[in-house]
C-alpha cells in the first residue's frame, strides 16, 4: 500500500486540478446572471439591478431584437480595442441592434478615466455623446500619456462642434458626476468585474468572443435567430 | 540507507542521518503542500487567460497589463498553463521524495531552482519592462521562493 500511496495522492491532486479547471472554465463561459436584464430602463427590471443613468446613451431602436450593453472605461486599452469591433457590428446589423454604453471608469488604475467619462457625459448634455465617445476611444493612446487632458478634451469638443464654454462648465457639474455614479451602481449590481463587459440580451459575453469580429458576429446572428423563434 | 535509521531507533539515540531523513520528509511534505497553492493560483490564471477575462481591465488590480503583455504567452502556450504544469510536477516530485524516492529529490531540487530563476526573471519584467505588478504573479513568485528556501534548509547540515 505504502508503495502506491504517493501515486494515488498525485493522481487525486491531478483529478482535482483538472476538475476545478473545467468547472472554472464552464462558470466563466456560461455566465448567465438571472437578475441581469439589458433592456434599459423598463418597469419589470428586478429591484436588485440598478437602472443606471437615465436616459441611457443608446444607438439603434429600443425595439431591436438584440440589445447590447457595454460597461466601458475610455482609458482601458482592451476597451479601445473593442470599440472598432462594436462600431463595425453596429454598422453591419443596423436597426437589429440596440447598443447602450455605460460609464465604468476604473479610477484605481486609470488617472484620466473619470475626466474622460465626464467629457463624454458633458458632450452628451449637448446631444453629442457618441461623437465624443468615438473621439475618446479613437485617440485613447494620445491622451492616455498626457498629464493634463483638459485642453485635449476641449479640443475634441471643438472638433465635434459643441459649445466649448458650456462643455467646460458642465464637465464639472453635479449632473455629469451623478450620471457616472448611477452607471457605476448598475455595474456593481450586475457584478461587473472589469472593462469592457458586454451584456447581450442580459447575458454577459466572454471577452474572447466579443474581441474577435467573426465570433462576435456569429454570436449576434445566433441571437437574432433565436429572437425570431 | 535504512540501516542507520534502524540502529538509531534500537539505541534510542537519534543519529544525524536519521534526523536528516526525518527532516527531509517534513520539508518535502511542506513543499508538496505549498506547491498546491501555486497550482491553484496558476490554474486560476490559466482559465482567466483561456477565456480572455485576464486581458480586460479588472476592478481588483492592474493584472491586465501583465497578463496581456507578450510575455504572458510562450510558444503559443499561456505562461500560466506552463506554471500550472510546473507546480504539478513539483507536487508530484515532492510527494515522491517525502515517501523516500531518491531520484525525485534531485529532480525536485533542479525543478525548483529552474522555477526560481524564471520567477526572478518574471518579477524583473513586471518591475522594469511592463511597469505593472500582478498580485497573482507575485503570489506565484513568493510560493516558489518559499519552496526554494525550504529545500535550501534541507541541504544545511544539522
Amino acid at each position: 500500500m505504502k508503495r502506491i500511496l504517493p501515486f494515488l495522492i498525485i493522481l487525486s491532486v491531478l483529478g482535482v486540478a483538472l476538475g476545478s479547471a473545467w468547472y472554472l472554465k464552464r462558470a466563466s463561459t456560461n455566465n448567465t446572471p438571472p437578475s441581469a436584464n439589458s433592456d434599459t430602463p423598463r418597469p419589470n427590471i428586478p429591484a436588485l439591478v440598478a437602472p443606471g443613468a437615465e436616459p441611457a446613451h443608446t444607438m439603434g431602436p429600443v425595439t431591436a431584437p438584440v440589445k447590447l450593453e457595454e460597461f466601458g472605461d475610455f482609458e482601458c486599452p482592451p476597451c479601445g480595442q473593442f470599440h472598432p469591433v462594436l462600431k463595425k457590428m453596429h454598422e453591419e446589423f443596423g436597426d437589429r441592434l440596440l447598443v447602450t454604453f455605460r460609464e465604468f471608469p476604473l479610477t484605481a488604475m486609470h488617472p484620466h478615466a473619470v475626466s474622460a467619462a465626464s467629457a463624454a457625459e458633458a458632450a452628451g448634455l449637448q446631444g453629442k455623446f457618441w461623437e465624443m465617445h468615438h473621439m475618446l476611444y479613437d485617440n485613447q493612446k494620445t491622451w492616455h500619456e498626457q498629464f493634463d487632458v483638459r485642453p485635449t478634451f476641449e479640443g475634441y469638443a471643438k472638433q465635434i462642434g459643441i459649445d466649448v464654454e458650456r462643455f467646460k462648465r458642465e464637465i464639472n457639474s453635479d449632473l455629469v458626476a451623478r450620471r457616472i455614479t448611477e452607471d457605476g451602481k448598475r455595474a456593481r449590481s450586475l457584478n461587473v468585474g472589469g472593462t469592457p463587459t458586454l451584456f447581450m440580451n442580459g447575458r454577459e459575453m466572454p471577452f474572447e468572443i466579443i474581441i474577435n469580429e467573426e465570433k462576435f458576429r456569429a454570436a449576434i446572428k445566433q441571437e437574432l435567430e433565436s429572437a425570431k423563434r | 540507507m535504512s540501516q542507520p535509521v534502524a540502529d538509531a531507533t534500537d539505541k534510542h539515540i537519534p543519529t544525524s542521518s536519521s534526523l536528516l531523513t526525518r527532516r527531509s520528509t517534513y520539508i518535502h511534505t511542506a513543499v508538496a503542500i505549498i506547491s498546491l497553492l501555486g497550482l491553484a493560483d496558476a490554474t486560476y490564471l490559466t482559465i482567466e487567460h483561456v477565456t480572455g477575462q485576464s486581458v480586460r481591465c479588472t476592478v481588483i488590480a492592474g493584472c491586465s497589463e501583465v497578463l496581456s503583455s507578450k510575455y504572458a504567452v510562450v510558444g503559443g502556450f499561456p505562461l500560466a498553463m506552463i506554471g500550472a504544469a510546473a507546480y504539478f510536477s513539483v507536487f508530484s516530485l515532492a510527494t515522491l521524495a517525502a515517501f523516500g524516492y531518491r531520484f525525485a529529490t534531485t529532480l525536485l531540487n533542479l525543478s525548483v531552482a529552474a522555477m526560481l530563476l524564471v520567477s526572478l526573471w518574471l518579477v524583473y519584467l513586471q518591475a522594469f519592462v511592463i511597469g505593472s505588478f500582478c498580485q497573482y504573479c507575485l503570489f506565484s513568485a513568493a510560493i516558489t521562493l518559499m519552496m526554494a528556501v525550504l529545500l535550501l534548509i534541507r541541504w544545511r547540515k544539522p
